[in-house]
């Protein structure tokens, strides 16, 4: 609100860096922080070369992470756009969710979201474009549930707003023309039984497509969350070897119920 | 005596409780200082009802004194010596003031102290001047008085008892110049309304302002920090920050013309917030900032609507904003919040003039972030948030505060953006009974009705030893279509605050996995299932 914190910041020059992200024009002790507490990403990620990073379970999946100004779809609501996010708000990007009243905030800050660093707008409205644009205008990524579909000029329009101020869009929902889509083909909880146990992690097998060059599908599976509310890679010889749709074999951990296979 | 530790001004503040809205100070406290109370989620800013009742009171006390300081909506106050010279003293003023104020049908208190701390606690321990029914159809009837203000006034006396003590008097309580610390001395610290000290200093061993006074000035300062060494200085009996005497030589005030006049009171509150901005940014390069704020709004018609507005804090952009909007709405001529054919009275033509000129100036300490643990707004996130804000209303855009429970949906407290909470609930207790992690994706807040059954098709019941009567084979949620449940975990019983008739619950809680893939959080509690929360839906 004052003038002393740009005074602060000006006596630690790494962080004006040439390429000045707008998300790292916040007090240096804060990244410092994020960095100490062992989330992933180092504070000086954000500048880099026009993309937002994503998380080490991720990068087989998404290996140039979140680029500027692009559109990612995950076909519905749930822990995956929580887990796109988690690098670059533990990075020190802020981050918006929009539309989704109904927002685990634990979950998120178990995935690596920095809680504050958290915009909520639970309910955006009818001028929920409006709203987004908005958004896209003071954070990095937004999270999105989009309160009604939109038509392809209100798309292209968003779109170009992301591109404009160089924000990532993360759809729970789908979205015609998003750079990449995301999906949980297939899934299976681990630790529970019938009556005893407990819910401990889920296994989800993620799929991403998208268009152009990069659009070639590829398939992780992943602790999707780990028991520890984390997301990590499944590390697993048999599971490693498994392609889409194929079943990933005999777990580890025997899971006393396996999930539908979708994919 | 050097400035900074003169005794503050006589000031004369009047509160009427009917009208508090918002964050208002707390009650009177026990003269035996207890552990302070949890501090309750205070409303959200901009959204506080703002009586127009309130106009009429300062319009009423302007009669006394022309220099009327708001402090918020329900809440004024004056300088006392001037009007007590020429009313006959302090105590034919309080009178005075009082009747004028019961005349209008409304309850007031008012004390009479050195500074504004102290005479804003004397107003709160102070008997209430009864409303008396107006002789005209007045704007509202007379509020029947709470059981809780009887107490307050029963204490109040109880304190005044001791020789020493200020005296309370049908129309307020006085405390005689000079005695405010030992005026202040029995209030638990949790009066300072800074967070930090009010859990941290009875901790320490300190529970009351005279305890905390005790502590040497430049201890305090090094221990607790500037906000720290005004508190201390409050607690002392002294104005929180001395007040710069000389004004300063620039303009340094900020206004706006609106062309074609505004008509609604949304956009000059917008419009406000930039020139806060803009009054801050002059204040800032010259190193003062401002406790007092005189707000000039200039109707079409020629009429003016000038208010000072105080605040202990530092006024914030938002802050400013919401004083602004205080005032328009509580103007006798004010306009519509959304539609100005809507209002009825007499059509002024709009704002044409809003003019920001900040009254009294004090020398800006800065603010020390927090090593860890606090995050700096940049600008450019605020901006955004402000104007979120501006279209969808302040409770629109929130920011989560991670609290502590046993239920997904209490582990978070949503607090609107720019505003500061704490959780109800404190993190970092062991809460036993919570759900471990991972933590669901989704909650329900309420939670969603559901039916759980048996293979039987029969609701699956839980008995007060936590025995099921069926193990749960079907669910359905929210009235919809059955879904066999394939794996399930339970039940496990919750009992929460036995000990609070109303906040009392007793459930017993499940984890199911359904056919579907989607993993819940189910509870029993009375017979009814509810799911509380859902890990993840697969998508169809």
């Amino acid at each position: 609100m004052r003038a002393e914190i740009p005074q602060v910041t000006a006596l630690f020059p790494d962080s004006r860096s040439p390429l000045n992200a707008p998300a790292l024009r916040t007090a240096p002790a804060v990244s410092a922080a994020s960095a100490l507490s062992g989330v992933q990403g180092v504070p000086g990620d954000l500048t880099g070369a026009g993309a937002l990073p994503v998380l080490p379970a991720l990068t087989g999946l998404l290996p140039a992470g979140l680029p500027r100004g692009s559109v990612i779809a995950t076909g519905a609501w749930g822990l995956l756009c929580l887990a796109l996010a988690a690098a670059a708000s533990g990075a020190g990007a802020w981050c918006a969710v929009a539309g989704l009243p109904a927002l685990g905030v634990a979950a998120a800050a178990g995935a690596g979201l920095d809680p504050d660093r958290l915009l909520l707008v639970p309910d955006p409205g009818s001028r929920w474009p409006h709203v987004v644009a908005t958004l896209l205008d003071g954070c990095d990524l937004i999270v999105l549930r989009p309160p009604s579909r939109p038509s392809a000029a209100l798309r292209r329009k968003l779109e170009s707003v992301a591109r404009r101020y160089g924000g990532v869009l993360v759809i729970a929902g789908d979205w015609d023309g998003a750079h990449r889509r995301l999906t949980v083909t297939s899934q299976e909880w681990a630790g529970i039984g019938s009556g005893h146990g407990r819910l401990r992690a889920r296994r989800a097998q993620v799929v991403v497509d998208g268009r152009g060059a990069a659009g070639r599908p590829r398939a992780r599976w992943l602790w999707l969350p780990g028991p520890d509310g984390s997301v990590a890679p499944v590390v697993s010889s048999t599971v490693a070897s498994s392609g889409i749709g194929r079943s990933p074999g005999a777990p580890a951990e025997a899971p006393l119920w396996r999930g539908r296979s979708a994919g | 005596m050097s400035l900074a530790r003169r005794p503050p001004g006589r000031i004369l503040a009047i509160c009427c409780p009917d009208l508090l809205a918002g964050p208002a100070a707390p009650e009177a406290p026990p003269p035996i200082a207890g552990p302070p109370p949890a501090p309750g989620p205070r409303p959200a800013p901009g959204e506080l009802p703002v009586d127009p009742v309130f106009a009429q009171v300062v319009a009423a006390i302007e009669d006394f004194s022309p220099l009327v300081e708001v402090i918020a909506p329900g809440r004024c106050a004056i300088s006392a010596p001037g009007p007590a010279r020429y009313f006959g003293g302090e105590q034919a003023l309080l009178t005075k003031i009082t009747s004028a104020i019961s005349a209008l049908g409304l309850t007031c208190r008012s004390g009479v102290a050195d500074g504004l701390f102290a005479a804003q606690l004397a107003a709160q321990a102070a008997p209430p001047a009864p409303a008396q029914p107006p002789a005209f159809p007045g704007p509202r009837p007379p509020a029947p008085l709470a059981t809780a203000t009887h107490v307050v006034a029963q204490r109040a006396t109880a304190r005044a008892a001791s020789p020493e003590m200020a005296q309370p008097s049908p129309a307020g309580m006085i405390v005689p110049p000079g005695g405010t610390p030992a005026f202040l001395a029995t209030y638990p610290v949790s009066v300072l309304e800074v967070p930090e000290l009010s859990s941290l200093l009875p901790r320490l061993g300190i529970w009351t302002l005279g305890d905390f006074a005790r502590l040497p000035a430049a201890e305090a300062a090094s221990r607790f920090g500037a906000a720290g060494a005004q508190a201390h200085r409050l607690a002392r009996g002294l104005d929180p920050r001395p007040l710069i005497p000389r004004p300063p030589q620039a303009d340094l005030s900020a206004g706006r013309e609106f062309e074609p006049p505004a008509g609604l009171s949304e956009p000059v509150v917008f419009a406000a917030k930039a020139l806060a901005e803009e009054l801050h940014t002059g204040l800032a390069a010259r190193g003062l900032a401002c406790v007092r704020l005189r707000v000039e709004v200039t109707f079409a018609d020629g009429r003016e609507n000038i208010r000072l507005w105080r605040h202990d804090g530092l006024l914030s952009e938002l802050a400013v904003a919401e004083r602004v909007r205080w005032q328009l709405d509580s103007s006798p001529t004010g306009l519509a919040a959304h539609d100005p054919s809507a209002e009825g009275g007499p059509v002024v033509g709009g704002i044409v003039r809003l003019r920001l000129v900040p009254d009294q100036l004090v020398r800006d300490t800065g603010r020390q972030l927090a090593l860890w643990g606090e995050t700096a707004i940049s600008t450019r996130v605020a901006r955004a948030a402000t104007r979120v804000q501006a279209m969808l209303g302040s409770s629109a855009v929130t920011r989560p505060l991670l609290a502590g429970g046993r239920d997904p949906a209490e582990q978070v407290t949503l607090i609107p953006f720019g505003d500061t909470a704490t959780p109800a609930l404190p993190a970092g207790r062991p809460w036993p009974g919570h759900i471990p992690p991972p933590a669901p994706a989704t909650v329900y807040d309420p939670p969603l009705p559901a039916q759980v059954t048996g293979e039987a098709a029969v609701p699956v019941e839980v008995t007060g030893r936590a025995a099921i009567s069926a193990p749960p084979a079907w669910l359905s949620a929210n009235g919809g279509p059955w879904l066999a449940v394939t794996a399930w975990a339970g039940p496990w019983p919750v009992t929460e605050r036995w000990w609070a008739a109303i906040a009392a619950r007793r459930r017993a809680r499940f984890q199911l996995v359904t056919e579907d893939g989607t993993a819940w959080l189910a509870a029993v509690q009375g017979g009814q299932w509810t799911l509380e929360a859902c890990y993840d839906l697969l998508p169809a």
